[in-house]
C-alpha cells in the first residue's frame, strides 16, 4: 500500500447522481494519484424477474438487454472521457447480474479500497430501505464508501481541475 | 429517480371510467397528458398499442402493466388506474383487470425503466397491498399506500 487510497471504483447507473459521482472520482483520482475504475452493471437479474413475472415477453428481454448494454457503453465512455479530459485514466468495467452482488464482487476482486457512489434517493417508503440496490451494495462491500452529494459543487470542482 | 417519486395524485385515476382495453389506455394517457408528463399523447398511445399487439400486458389476479419505450416522454413516467368493476384487458387468466400500472420511458433510459417495472412486479406480489389499492377512495390515498408499503 502506498497511500490512503490506491484503488477507487465509481459505480454508474446512468443517473445524474452517478455521473456527478464519476466527476468527483476523477477529481479525487487527480489529487490522490489513485487508480480509478468505473463500473456499470447490466441488471440481468431484473430482466429475468420481469420475464418470470410475465411482464416482459422473451423478445422484450433481448431488446432491453441490448438497450442496457448500449447504456453501459455510453455511460462508461462518458466516464472515460471525464477522466481523459482531465488527464486521468478511467478503467471501464462492465458486468452483468444482480447489481449489489456485482459491485461487491468487483470490490473484492480488484481490491478496491474506496467505492464511490452517487447520492442515494430519498427514503420515501419502507420498501426503499430494503430494495435499493446501491444501498445494499453500500452496506455489503468490505471497503470504505463515499457518497457524493451536492452535484453543483461537484461539477464546479471538476470544471476547476 | 426512485419509482415512488413518480407517483403523485395527478397521475392516479380512481375510478377508471373506461370499459375497453383501448379506452383505458387512452384514459391513462390523457391523464398523463393533463398532468404535463407527455411530449406527445398520440405517440405515447401508439407505442402502448404497439406493445399490446405483441401480447397483452394483462397479467393475473386483476393486474395489468401496460408499458412502452418511446420518445413521447423525456423521463420515466407512470400512471396508475384503479377500476373496481374490472375491464377486459385480455389478461393471461382471462379475468378482468382492476389495477393498471402504466409505464412509459424514453428509449435511452432502459436501466431505470427496468428497475421501475421490477419494482411494480415486487409490489404486486403482495395480495394485501393490491387489495388495499383496490379499496382506495382517492389519489392521495394511493400515494400514501405506496409510501407505507
Amino acid at each position: 500500500m502506498t497511500g490512503i487510497i490506491d484503488r477507487m471504483m465509481v459505480y454508474l447507473d446512468g443517473s445524474e447522481e452517478s455521473l456527478a459521482a464519476a466527476a468527483y472520482a476523477v477529481a479525487l483520482a487527480k489529487q490522490s494519484g489513485a487508480t480509478l475504475y468505473a463500473l456499470y452493471v447490466v441488471n440481468t437479474r431484473a430482466l429475468n424477474d420481469l420475464v418470470t413475472a410475465r411482464i416482459f415477453l422473451a423478445s422484450e428481454q433481448d431488446e432491453y438487454q441490448h438497450d442496457l448494454e448500449a447504456d453501459a457503453e455510453r455511460y462508461l465512455n462518458y466516464a472515460v472521457k471525464l477522466g481523459s479530459d482531465r488527464g486521468i485514466t478511467v478503467d471501464p468495467l462492465r458486468s452483468q447480474g444482480t447489481v449489489n452482488q456485482e459491485i461487491k464482487s468487483k470490490v473484492d476482486q480488484l481490491e478496491i479500497d474506496l467505492l464511490i457512489i452517487g447520492e442515494l434517493a430519498r427514503i420515501r417508503s419502507r420498501r426503499d430501505e430494503f430494495f435499493d440496490e446501491t444501498e445494499r451494495a453500500m452496506r455489503s462491500v468490505g471497503c470504505s464508501v463515499l457518497i457524493v452529494k451536492d452535484e453543483e459543487r461537484v461539477w464546479d470542482l471538476y470544471d476547476a481541475l | 429517480m426512485a419509482f415512488i417519486d413518480l407517483i403523485e395524485p395527478s397521475v392516479v385515476q380512481i375510478p377508471v371510467r373506461s370499459k375497453t382495453k383501448s379506452e383505458v389506455l387512452r384514459e391513462l394517457v390523457d391523464l398523463l397528458d393533463k398532468a404535463g408528463k407527455l411530449i406527445s399523447a398520440d405517440k405515447a398511445l401508439s407505442a402502448l398499442l404497439d406493445r399490446e399487439a405483441k401480447g397483452s400486458t394483462g397479467l393475473e389476479e386483476g393486474i395489468a402493466v401496460p408499458h412502452a419505450k418511446c420518445d413521447a416522454v423525456d423521463q420515466l413516467t407512470v400512471a396508475i388506474g384503479i377500476a373496481p368493476d374490472g375491464i377486459d384487458f385480455q389478461a393471461m387468466d382471462g379475468k378482468p383487470s382492476n389495477l393498471f400500472f402504466l409505464l412509459l420511458a424514453p428509449p435511452d433510459q432502459a436501466g431505470q425503466h427496468i428497475e421501475a417495472l421490477s419494482e411494480i412486479a415486487k409490489l404486486t406480489r403482495s395480495k394485501s397491498f393490491c387489495r388495499l389499492l383496490l379499496a382506495s377512495q382517492s389519489p392521495e390515498e394511493v400515494v400514501e399506500l405506496f409510501q407505507e408499503e
